[in-house]
């Protein structure tokens, strides 16, 4: 379908350390039946695996990924972000996946920015590297209002995690196999998020933040975290602290 | 006997009878359930002794005893009701994902284009 300059672009990132082949990227994806193509086919050049967790859609994704080579995994419910993650890192690691990559399937993140990440692996060796918008580098454009609340969020994952990040709620993540063999995301929610946090800080893991480029689109604004949901993560963690 | 005497006593029988038929619970559990009921309906005939009781607590009256005490009930009732939900997702996202891992797969694009 995508003819030969694939093959071009596939060469172009045989330069890199790190096989395209053994990097999965996975993306969890509720009810993105408008944008889920477009966000495939941006990634497709770049030759990793694809897995696509769909979280219980409505309608399931699978006639609109028929055509294109990933992999489709479908949970029969809806059980979070938190959940696909899971299922989808234990699907990458039962298929030998070295590196692992988590990726919105909104339309928000840049399949240029995965790159990034897997150097900042092969250059510092951190065993899970993280996007933020807030460090130098990165672009965005956001809200005042998110900005805000992603300030705020900065200090609560604080709290509950002992780590302080740059970014809060950054979906973009790179993590060797190691890490992710050792992270367990019970969280099946939006808290996932700082439960990764925490779960970094507890192993022992190292993690790095490196710049990425994160564009708000309509659509994106439409789907994405609110203040109510900001409240929701919260009673989760706070409840979830007491409940282990 | 007055109309919220008759009223109360009503619906603790009914409670108790939906739990001995359609409940099926274990021995123990129907006797404190028993127990229970039969401690409801006296205080509901007597109401008199539960002000006694709440006098005897620091409690002035034993409407207001009653309503602390339900207070705690509530709560203890949530929590216990928040535990289990939380162990039935998780049972439910253990299926779910092992129904999920069994049944992906990898759609081709070869495939489709005849």
């Amino acid at each position: 379908m995508q003819g030969s300059s694939q093959g071009f672009i596939f060469t172009l990132f045989m330069l890199n350390h790190i096989n395209p082949k053994e990097v999965f990227v996975l993306i969890p994806a509720y009810n993105e039946n408008a944008i889920i193509q477009s966000v495939i086919r941006d990634l497709l050049p770049c030759q990793y695996n694809i897995v696509v967790v769909d979280d219980g859609s409505d309608k399931s994704l699978f006639p609109l990924l028929n055509k294109m080579p990933v992999y489709f995994i479908r949970h029969r419910v809806n059980l979070g972000q938190g959940a696909a993650l899971q299922t989808g890192i234990d699907f990458a690691l039962s298929k030998k996946a070295s590196y692992i990559v988590t990726f919105d399937a909104d339309g928000q993140h840049q399949a240029s920015d995965i790159d990034k990440l897997l150097q900042a692996i092969t250059n510092d060796k951190p065993d899970i590297v993280s996007g933020s918008r807030f460090l130098e580098g990165a672009s965005h454009n956001m809200s005042f209002k998110r900005k805000v609340l992603l300030q705020i969020a900065r200090y609560v994952n604080f709290i509950f995690t002992g780590l302080l990040l740059t970014d809060a709620h950054n979906g973009l993540r790179a993590m060797t196999k190691e890490a992710a063999n050792k992270i367990q995301i019970r969280e099946n929610g939006m808290a996932h998020a700082t439960e990764i946090l925490h779960q970094i800080k507890k192993k022992r893991l190292r993690h790095i933040e490196v710049p990425v480029n994160i564009y708000y689109t309509e659509y994106s604004t439409k789907k994405g975290q609110t203040l109510a949901s900001s409240f929701r993560i919260f009673f989760d963690l706070l409840l979830n602290k007491i409940f282990k | 006997m007055n109309g919220i005497q008759i009223l109360l006593i009503g619906g603790v029988v009914v409670i108790f009878l939906y739990y001995v038929f359609r409940l099926r619970n274990a021995l123990i559990d129907l006797l404190a359930l028993a127990a229970f009921a039969g401690l409801a309906i006296f205080f509901i005939l007597f109401p008199d002794y539960t002000s006694t009781i709440a006098g005897k607590l620091g409690v002035g009256r034993g409407a207001d005893l009653l309503f602390y005490l339900c207070i705690l009930l509530f709560i203890f009732i949530i929590v216990k009701l928040f535990a289990r939900i939380r162990r039935l997702e998780k049972i439910l996202t253990d299926h779910v994902r092992q129904t999920a891992k069994s049944d992906a797969q990898f759609l081709d694009d070869n495939k489709a284009k005849d």
